[in-house]
C-alpha cells in the first residue's frame, strides 16, 4: 500500500535528449575523485606518490574491492546487501577453525560455504518476498551470533601460513597478488555479465523488476545468484584478510561494511538499481582506501573518517539517485 | 487580461456568473493534445454531466480543474473571476472540490480525520487533537449528507459505499474555505457501486445540488442522464455539444461521444488471407477461474483477433494477465495448439510462445533506460545468443532488421528505449516477442493507450500483419470502436464473467450501442 | 508496564474515542501479547531462576534502554521509512553526557543541563538525517546509515582516546537506585513509552507520522505537506536515541562509542515483532513496548535455560526474518517488487 510508488501512468514525459551535466559528472565521478585525490595528497605529501606507499595503497584496498565488487551485483538488482561484513568476519573464523582439517581446499571451501549463506539468503528475499536490507540485516546478526559462539568472542589464530601464504606474494614484485586477485574478480565477473544474457537481466531487473518479469526475465533467479556471488566474495575477502591478520576473528570485518558501501555509492552505482558496474565500485573502493590512508597525510585526525563516510554516502546516493523511478520516498 | 471583453458574461444579464466556467482549455503531451480547447460551463446549483469516450479528454479536464495538471492554454473562471490553479490546496480555495476516482482516503486513520484533513481548524489546537471537537466536526460534514457512519471508525473498516460517503463529506469541507457554494466533481463514482448504493449515492447528488454545483463524470450513459441536470460531452479533447438531459437518450450522447461516422474507417483495413490452420483453435480456456474473474471460457484461433471489453471492474485485465501467468489462477484449463499452458508464471509463458503486450508500458512494458536492441531481445535471449554467448553482431543484425520492418525511428539501436516517443516505444515492446519468431498468442493489453493517431494506426497494421502470419490475438481495447473494428470476434465481460460473445466479421460489424447494452 | 499508559491515555480527555476500531480485537493485535505470555510461560515452566522476582525485575530494567531506542524508532517506522541511525547517535550523546556531567576527564558539572544537551544533540543529528530525507530525497535507509557514521565519528573526536568516567551521582543513580523495585532508568523508560503514546494519539504529528504510512499521497491531495512532519519525526527519534545513549552511560558509569552497536537492529526487531508493519501505517507505541518485552523475555529466557548469550543478536535475526515474512506473506502478489 505504501512501498515506494512507481511512476504513476502519466502520459509520456518528455525525456532529455542528452545526459545532464550532473549525469555527465556522476559518470566520471569515481576517475574524477580518485585523480583528485591522489593530486591533492601529492601536494600535501610530496613523498605520497611513490610506488611503496601506492603499493601499500592497493595491498589494503584488496578485501575491500572484493566486498564491494560482490555486493554491487545485489545494489545493480535493487537489492542491497548489509550482511557482507558480518558474513566476512564469519569467515574468517571459519577459515581459522577449518585450517587445520582441511588444509589446501580450505579457501575453496570458505567460499563455497559463504556462497551458499549467501544463496540462502537471496532465497529468504525472493521466495518470502521479505525486503533484502530486512533479510541481510537479519543475517548480519545471526552470522555475528555464530560467529561470536564458535570462536568463543575470540580471536582463532591460524598456525599454518602457507595455505594463504600466496596472497601475500608480489607479482613483479610490485603489485600485491592480493590486488591481483581483486582485480581477476572484477574482470572475470564484468566478462561474464558482458558476455552473456545476465548483463540484461540484471539491469532490467535492477530498472524495473515488473518490467523484466513481464519480460520473462529470470528476475528470481537472478536475484538469488547475486545474493550467491556478493556471499562468496565476503568468503574470498575473508580469505585475504586471514592473510594479512594470521588469526579469524568474530568481528574482524565489521568494519568494512560502511566503506563498503560507500565505494559502491561513490564509484556511481545508483542505489535505485540498475544504473552501475564492479568497475565502478573498485575505483569506488581506491577512492575510500585512499580517503582511508589519506588523511592522517593531510593532518585530518582519523577519527573524522567516520563522518566523511556518512557525508559521502549520503551525497553520493543523492547524486547517483534514479529519482524518476521513486515518486515517494520513504 | 480585458482583451476578452466580448466573451466575458454580460454585467447587464441579472443571471448569476456561473459557478465554473473554463474556456478553450489546451493540454499538450508529447505526441498527443489532451485537451483541444474545451469549453465547458457549470451553473450554480446545477448536476452536469460530463460524457466521452476513454481518451476523450475527461480525466486531464478534471486533473486541471483541481489544479493537477497545469494547462498549456485557456482560462479557467469561477464565479466571474479568473482564476489559476496551482494545487489542490489552491481549487479548493477557490471552492472546487474533487471525489477522485481511487479513493483519496487515508486506510489507517479515523473517518473523522479524513474528513478535516488539512483543514482541521478547530480541532487541533497547537498540534493537539480534540479528539471531540474534531468528531464535532466531521459529524456536522456527515450530518449535511444524510450519512450515518460513525466518526469514529477507522476507514479501512468501512464499506466502500460509506468511504465514498466519507470522502464527499471530506470535500464539503472546503466550504469552511469560501462564503460561495462549492463545485464538487464526482470522477466515476459509480463505477464498483452496487445498484442500492448508487441510489444512495444519487440521493446524495440531488441533495448536493441545493448547496453546491456538481460535475458528475461516469461512463454509464443511463445514469449520466437520471442524475444530470445537462450533459457535456467530450471527444478527442475537444467539447462537441451540451445535452438537457430530459429529452437525450443514452443511444444520441453516445453519436455525440463517438462522432459522426459510427465506426472510425481506419480500424478496416483489408483483412489478411487468412491460412487454412484457422480452422482449429489455437488457444482454447475453459472455466479459468481467479481472483476477480470465474469461469471464463475462450477460444481463440490462430490468425484471428478477438477482443474482450468490459467495463472497470469486468475482470478483463485479470484474465490477460493470468493468460500470461502473471496473475494467479485458483481453476481452469488453457491449452495452447494441443498442449497444457503452463501459468505459474511468465517464464513458461514466454517459452511456450506467448507474447504480453501490458497496459502500462513505462513502468512494464519496457526498461526506460535501457537500449532499444536490449529491449528488443529481452526475452527471446536465444535470439541473440550463440550457446550460452552473447553476440553482439548477431544482435545487431536482428535489431537493425526488426526497426526497418516496423519502421522504427529511433537514431540508434543502443539508443535508450525512453527517448524514444511512445509509439516507436510500442513498437519495440511488441518486436520484442516476434524477434525469435515463435510467438503463437499474443495478449494485448491496451495496446495503444496514449499513442497518437498516426502511431495508433501502425500498431493497427502490425496487428493486422501478425495475425495474417497466424499469430492468435486476444485484444483489450482503448475504446469500443477499437475493439469493433480490430477484431474478428469480440467476448464481452462483466463482473469477472464472459456473458456473452459478438461475432465481428469484416462487413457484419456491430454498433458501440450493441455492445454497451451487454456490458452494463 | 503497558496498563499504565493506557489508563493515562483514557483518563486525560474524558469521552474522547480512541482512534482504533472499538469492536474486537484483531489477532494481529492479540498475538504479540499472547506470544509474551506463553514465552513467559515457557521459560517460568523451564527455569526456576527465571521465575524469580528479582529476575522479572532484572527483564524490566534490561528492557529500559531498548524501550527507549524503540520509541523513536516506532515513529519512523509508522512513516513507512527505516532508521538505522541508532548506535551512532547514542554512542555521540553517550559521551556527550559523559564529559558534560561530573567525570574524570574534565570540570564540567552540568547535571540534567548535560543530559538535556546530550539529547539535543540526538535531536540534531535525527534532524540531519529527516533533511537529507526529503531535501535530498535520499531514502533514508541510506541517510541514517551516513547519520550513524557521522554521529560515531563525533562520538570518537569527543572521546579523543581516553575513556570519560562519569562521576556524578545522579547520573549513577539512575541505574543503581530503585523505586517499588525498580531502577530509575526503568521509570524513565515507562515515562517515554507514555510520553510516546501521547504523541502518537492526541498530537498532530503522531497522528500525520501513522498518516503517512497509510497513503502519502493523500496527504499530498489533501493540501498537507508532509516534509516537515517527517523531519520531526526523525528529529524526535534521534532525541529518544540521544536520551537512550544517556541511559546507557549512566548504566556503565562511562560513555562508550560502542554505546548503541546493536540497538539499531534490536529496535528493528522489537517493533516489527509487537506488530509494526515494515510498509508503514500499523503498529504503534504500545505494541512497540510488547515488542520489547518480548524480545528481552526471549534473551533473558534464554540465557536463564543455559543458551551461549552470544546468541542473541541470532535469535533477534531470526525472529525478525519470521516476523517480517509472516506479515508479508498474506498479502504476496505475483510480479510484486520486492527491493
Amino acid at each position: 500500500m505504501s512501498a515506494p510508488a512507481l511512476t504513476s501512468p502519466a502520459p509520456d514525459a518528455v525525456v532529455p535528449g542528452r545526459p545532464t551535466v550532473g549525469q555527465r559528472l556522476t559518470a566520471f565521478m569515481p576517475v574524477i575523485a580518485l585523480v583528485v585525490l591522489l593530486a591533492a595528497l601529492t601536494i600535501a605529501d610530496p613523498g605520497f606518490l611513490t610506488l611503496s606507499s601506492l603499493t601499500a595503497a592497493v595491498r589494503t584496498s584488496a578485501p575491500l574491492v572484493v566486498l564491494a565488487a560482490g555486493a554491487t551485483l545485489v545494489v545493480l538488482c535493487g537489492g542491497i546487501d548489509l550482511s557482507i561484513a558480518a558474513l566476512c568476519s564469519l569467515a574468517t573464523v571459519f577459515f581459522a577453525l577449518w585450517l587445520p582439517d582441511l588444509g589446501g581446499i580450505t579457501t575453496v571451501a570458505i567460499i563455497a560455504a559463504t556462497g551458499a549463506i549467501g544463496a540462502l539468503q537471496g532465497v529468504a528475499h525472493v521466495l518470502f518476498r521479505i525486503p533484502s536490507f530486512i533479510v541481510t540485516l537479519g543475517g548480519m546478526s545471526i552470522f555475528t551470533a555464530v560467529a561470536l559462539v564458535i570462536s568463543d568472542a575470540g580471536p582463532v589464530r591460524v598456525v599454518d601460513r602457507d595455505a594463504t601464504n600466496w596472497l601475500t606474494l608480489y607479482v613483479g614484485g610490485v603489485v600485491p597478488m592480493a590486488f591481483v586477485v581483486a582485480l581477476v574478480l572484477v574482470a572475470a565477473v564484468s566478462l561474464v555479465l558482458r558476455l552473456t544474457p545476465l548483463d540484461s537481466w540484471i539491469r532490467a531487473t535492477g530498472y524495473s523488476e515488473s518490467a523484466a518479469r513481464l519480460a520473462g526475465a529470470p528476475v528470481d533467479r537472478v536475484k538469488i545468484a547475486a545474493f550467491t556471488v556478493s556471499g562468496a566474495c565476503a568468503g574470498l575477502a575473508a580469505v585475504m584478510l586471514v592473510s594479512r591478520n594470521f588469526s579469524g576473528s568474530p568481528t574482524m570485518a565489521d568494519n568494512l561494511l560502511l566503506p563498503a558501501v560507500a565505494a559502491i555509492v561513490v564509484g556511481g552505482t545508483a542505489i535505485t538499481g540498475g544504473h552501475g558496474s564492479l568497475w565502478r565500485s573498485l575505483a569506488g573502493a581506491l577512492v575510500v582506501t585512499l580517503l582511508r590512508v589519506g588523511l592522517p597525510i593531510v593532518g585530518v585526525p582519523s577519527a573524522y573518517e567516520q563522518i566523511l563516510y556518512g557525508a559521502i554516502i549520503v551525497a553520493a546516493v543523492a547524486l547517483t539517485l534514479d529519482r524518476s523511478k521513486v515518486l515517494i520516498i520513504k | 487580461m480585458t482583451t476578452n471583453l466580448q466573451t466575458q458574461p454580460d454585467p447587464r444579464v441579472p443571471a448569476p456568473a456561473p459557478a465554473l466556467e473554463v474556456r478553450g482549455l489546451v493540454k499538450h503531451y508529447p505526441g498527443v493534445k489532451a485537451l483541444d480547447g474545451v469549453d465547458l460551463v457549470v451553473r450554480q446549483h446545477e448536476v452536469l454531466g460530463l460524457a466521452g469516450e476513454n481518451g476523450a479528454g475527461k480525466s486531464t479536464l478534471l486533473k486541471a480543474l483541481v489544479g493537477l495538471v497545469r494547462p498549456d492554454g485557456g482560462e479557467i473562471w469561477v464565479r466571474g473571476e479568473k482564476v489559476r490553479l496551482r494545487s489542490v490546496v489552491d481549487a479548493a480555495d477557490h471552492g472546487i472540490g474533487m471525489v477522485f476516482q481511487e479513493q483519496s482516503l487515508v486506510p489507517n486513520l479515523t473517518a473523522a480525520e479524513n474528513i478535516v484533513l488539512g483543514s482541521e481548524g478547530p480541532g487541533v489546537r497547537r498540534g493537539i487533537y480534540r479528539w471531540n471537537t474534531m468528531r464535532r466536526l466531521a459529524q456536522e460534514q456527515l450530518d449535511k449528507i444524510g450519512s450515518h457512519i460513525d466518526p469514529l471508525a477507522r476507514t479501512d473498516t468501512l464499506s466502500f459505499a460509506d468511504r465514498q460517503m466519507v470522502e464527499i463529506a471530506k470535500v464539503l469541507r472546503i466550504e469552511e474555505r469560501t462564503s460561495h457554494p462549492p463545485v464538487i466533481i464526482l470522477d466515476e463514482p459509480t463505477s464498483v457501486l452496487e445498484s442500492k448504493e448508487i441510489e444512495t449515492l444519487f440521493t446524495q447528488v440531488r441533495r448536493l445540488r441545493e448547496f453546491a454545483s456538481v460535475v458528475f463524470v461516469s461512463h454509464r450513459l443511463d445514469e449520466v442522464l437520471d442524475v444530470c441536470d445537462r450533459v457535456a460531452v467530450l471527444r478527442g479533447g475537444r467539447s462537441v455539444g451540451e445535452v438537457p438531459s430530459a429529452d437525450a437518450a443514452p443511444a444520441e450522447l453516445h453519436r455525440m461521444m463517438i462522432g459522426s461516422t459510427g465506426s472510425d474507417d481506419h480500424y478496416h483495413g483489408a483483412v489478411a488471407e487468412r491460412p487454412d490452420e484457422a480452422r482449429r483453435p489455437r488457444l482454447v480456456v475453459r472455466g479459468l477461474s481467479g481472483k476477480s474473474f470465474r469461469d471464463v471460457d475462450l477460444d481463440v484461433h490462430a490468425g484471428e483477433i478477438v477482443g474482450i471489453v468490459g467495463v472497470h471492474g469486468s475482470g478483463r485485465e485479470d484474465v490477460c494477465r493470468a493468460l500470461f501467468g502473471a496473475e494467479p489462477t485458483t481453476a481452469g484449463e488453457v491449452v495452447l495448439d494441443g498442449e497444457k499452458l503452463d501459468l505459474s508464471g511468465t517464464r513458461a509463458a514466454c517459452a511456450a510462445g506467448v507474447g504480453y503486450v501490458p497496459a502500462e508500458r513505462k513502468t512494464e512494458g519496457m526498461v526506460g533506460p535501457m537500449s532499444v536492441a536490449d529491449n528488443m531481445t529481452l526475452t527471446k535471449q536465444q535470439s541473440r545468443c550463440t550457446g550460452p554467448l552473447v553476440r553482439p553482431r548477431k544482435q545487431a543484425t536482428l535489431v537493425d532488421r526488426w526497426i526497418e520492418r516496423l519502421s522504427i525511428r529511433t537514431p540508434h539501436r543502443g539508443t535508450a528505449i525512453q527517448r524514444l516517443s511512445g509509439g516507436n516505444q510500442q513498437k519495440v515492446v511488441l518486436a520484442r516477442w516476434l524477434v525469435a519468431g515463435d510467438v503463437r498468442l499474443l495478449l494485448l493489453d491496451h495496446p495503444t493507450r496514449g499513442l497518437d493517431i498516426g502511431a495508433r494506426s501502425e500498431v493497427y497494421r502490425l496487428m493486422r500483419e501478425l495475425a495474417g502470419s497466424g499469430v492468435a490475438t486476444v485484444l483489450l481495447a482503448d475504446s469500443l470502436e477499437e475493439a469493433i473494428g480490430m477484431s474478428d470476434r469480440i467476448i464481452v465481460m462483466s463482473d469477472g464473467r464472459a456473458t456473452t460473445e459478438v461475432a465481428a466479421p469484416p462487413g457484419g460489424k456491430p454498433t458501440p450501442l450493441d455492445l454497451v447494452k451487454e456490458m452494463v | 508496564m503497558t496498563s499504565p499508559a493506557e489508563a493515562d491515555a483514557g483518563s486525560e480527555v474524558v469521552n474522547a474515542g480512541r482512534p482504533q476500531p472499538r469492536r474486537g480485537i484483531s489477532l494481529s493485535d492479540a498475538g504479540p501479547p499472547i506470544a509474551l505470555v506463553v514465552i513467559f510461560g515457557v521459560f517460568a515452566v523451564l527455569s526456576p531462576d527465571f521465575r524469580t522476582l528479582s529476575n522479572v525485575q532484572n527483564v524490566l530494567d534490561a528492557a529500559a534502554v531498548l524501550a527507549v531506542v524503540t520509541c523513536g524508532i516506532s515513529f519512523v517506522l509508522m512513516m513507512g521509512s527505516i532508521d538505522l541511525s541508532a548506535p551512532g547517535i547514542m554512542g555521540a550523546s553517550a559521551i556527550a553526557v559523559a564529559l558534560l556531567v561530573a567525570n574524570n576527564r574534565n570540570d564540567n558539572d552540568f547535571g540534567l543541563f548535560g543530559v538535556a544537551v546530550a539529547v539535543l544533540l540526538g535531536a540534531a543529528l535525527g534532524c540531519l538525517s529527516g533533511l537529507a530525507l526529503v531535501v535530498l530525497k535520499v531514502p533514508s535507509f541510506m541517510t541514517t546509515l551516513g547519520i550513524s557514521a557521522v554521529g560515531l565519528g563525533v562520538a570518537t573526536l569527543m572521546f579523543a582516546g581516553v575513556q570519560p568516567n562519569v562521576t556524578d551521582p545522579m547520573l549513577e543513580g539512575w541505574a543503581v537506585e530503585r523505586f517499588l523495585g525498580l531502577a530509575h532508568l526503568t521509570w524513565i523508560a515507562v515515562a517515554c513509552v507514555l510520553v510516546g503514546v501521547l504523541v502518537q494519539r492526541y498530537s498532530r504529528l503522531g497522528r500525520y507520522a501513522f498518516a503517512i504510512g497509510g497513503a502519502e499521497e493523500v496527504l499530498g491531495l489533501s493540501g498537507v505537506r508532509v516534509a516537515p512532519y517527517k523531519v520531526a519525526v526523525f528529529t524526535m527519534a534521534g532525541a529518544f536515541y540521544g536520551l537512550a545513549g544517556v541511559l546507557v552511560t549512566s548504566q556503565l558509569s562511562a560513555g562508550l562509542v560502542q554505546a548503541g552497536k546493536g540497538y539499531d537492529f534490536s529496535a528493528i526487531t522489537a517493533a516489527v515483532v509487537g506488530g509494526t508493519l515494515l510498509t508503514g501505517g500499523r503498529g504503534g507505541i504500545l505494541h512497540s513496548a510488547v515488542g520489547v518485552l518480548l524480545v528481552t523475555v526471549l534473551t533473558n529466557g534464554l540465557v536463564q535455560v543455559g543458551v551461549s548469550p552470544y546468541w542473541q543478536g541470532g535469535v533477534q535475526g531470526l525472529i525478525v526474518v519470521a516476523a517480517v515474512a509472516a506479515a508479508v506473506l498474506p498479502q504476496r502478489r505475483r510480479n510484486q517488487v520486492t527491493k
